[in-house]
């Protein structure tokens, strides 16, 4: 079904990264007059947006919750990039106890540290002088946020929609049972 | 949530109005983020908590302090302002998250006044 004519108001966005606006209707009946729709077909229509609506929330949801997770990671290799160069002047080795199994620990001596190595992903894992690994993470940890930002925008614009199209629903249903005692009052009237 | 329309009454819906239940939907998601943002803040300072009274308590000289996914042997002075600071961020942090939570329930509290005016029945605005 195109997209139906409803009075838009100027200067709103009609859609967002792919997103759909959810048109404003001014007035009910005008606009089911203007669409040619009756107040079931209406409320389908809506329905249907809705649904539509519900599926991208549900992606969107799971991409927010990968990058919160993320981003904690991103800032526990830069701790522990930040440590390894504080041991780097003293001469000292640092001793660390990691987790080499479930349940089982070892402990590690790390000597005097010039270089680590940043795991990339894609099983590939590059040596990076101290320096260059805390810019690289930082980037990192930087896009993370940025992304996520914009993410929470667009949850924000889709939550809006969606509060519009239940409100939208609301109103033409209610319409409808209005139209419905008007015309009973008359019959009855009438008869 | 809430929901709009009741009965068929004949209270119209403006532009402003579906702006302002719009206002109101975000705020309350916020709210609720919030909520959940506070919860972990208080758990992270209780255990910052827990964990300089322990501290206090052990006459080791080293300490395995958390880095990563690695415990580091610290000294224990060292792992003291360590975790001092880790506490002061964290109460700095929940104090925000408390004043934003106090001034979201300001401004539901606004919109509630002007929405339940002017729909009255028709608008539903509570918690479910």
């Amino acid at each position: 079904m195109a997209s139906t004519s409803a009075s838009a108001i100027e200067g709103t966005v009609t859609e967002r990264r792919g997103i759909p606006a959810a048109a404003f209707v001014e007035d009910v009946q005008t606009y089911l007059s203007q669409s040619g729709l009756d107040a079931n077909s209406a409320l389908a229509f809506f329905q249907e947006r809705l649904q539509q609506y519900r599926v991208v929330e549900m992606k969107l949801l799971a991409q927010q919750r990968d990058l919160q997770a993320k981003i904690p990671d991103i800032e526990k290799c830069l701790d522990v990039v930040a440590a390894l160069q504080a041991k780097k002047g003293t001469g000292e080795a640092l001793l660390a106890d990691f987790e080499v199994s479930e349940g089982i620990y070892s402990r590690a001596r790390i000597e005097d540290a010039d270089s680590v190595c940043l795991w990339l992903g894609a099983n590939v894992m590059l040596d990076y002088s101290c320096e260059e690994a805390t810019a690289l993470l930082q980037k990192n940890l930087e896009n993370a946020k940025a992304s996520l930002e914009v993410l929470v925008a667009d949850l924000q614009f889709l939550r809006d929609q969606v509060t519009i199209t239940q409100v939208t629903i609301a109103r033409v249903y209610n319409w409808d049972v209005h139209q419905r005692r008007t015309r009973q009052a008359i019959v009855t009237t009438e008869s | 949530m809430q929901q709009a329309g009741s009965s068929g009454s004949e209270t119209e819906v403006t532009w402003e109005d579906q702006q302002k239940i719009n206002q109101f939907s975000r705020l309350n998601n916020r709210f609720h983020e919030l909520e959940d943002e506070i919860k972990l803040a208080k758990e992270t300072n209780d255990n910052l908590e827990d964990a300089s009274n322990e501290l206090i308590l052990t006459d080791d000289d080293i300490v395995r302090f958390q880095i990563g996914e690695v415990f580091a042997h610290i000294p224990k002075d060292e792992v003291e302002t360590r975790i001092e600071q880790m506490k002061e961020v964290t109460s700095k942090n929940l104090e925000k998250l408390e004043e934003e939570k106090e001034s979201i329930v300001a401004q539901m509290d606004e919109l509630k006044k002007i929405l339940y005016g002017k729909f009255k029945d028709s608008i539903n605005l509570e918690e479910d």
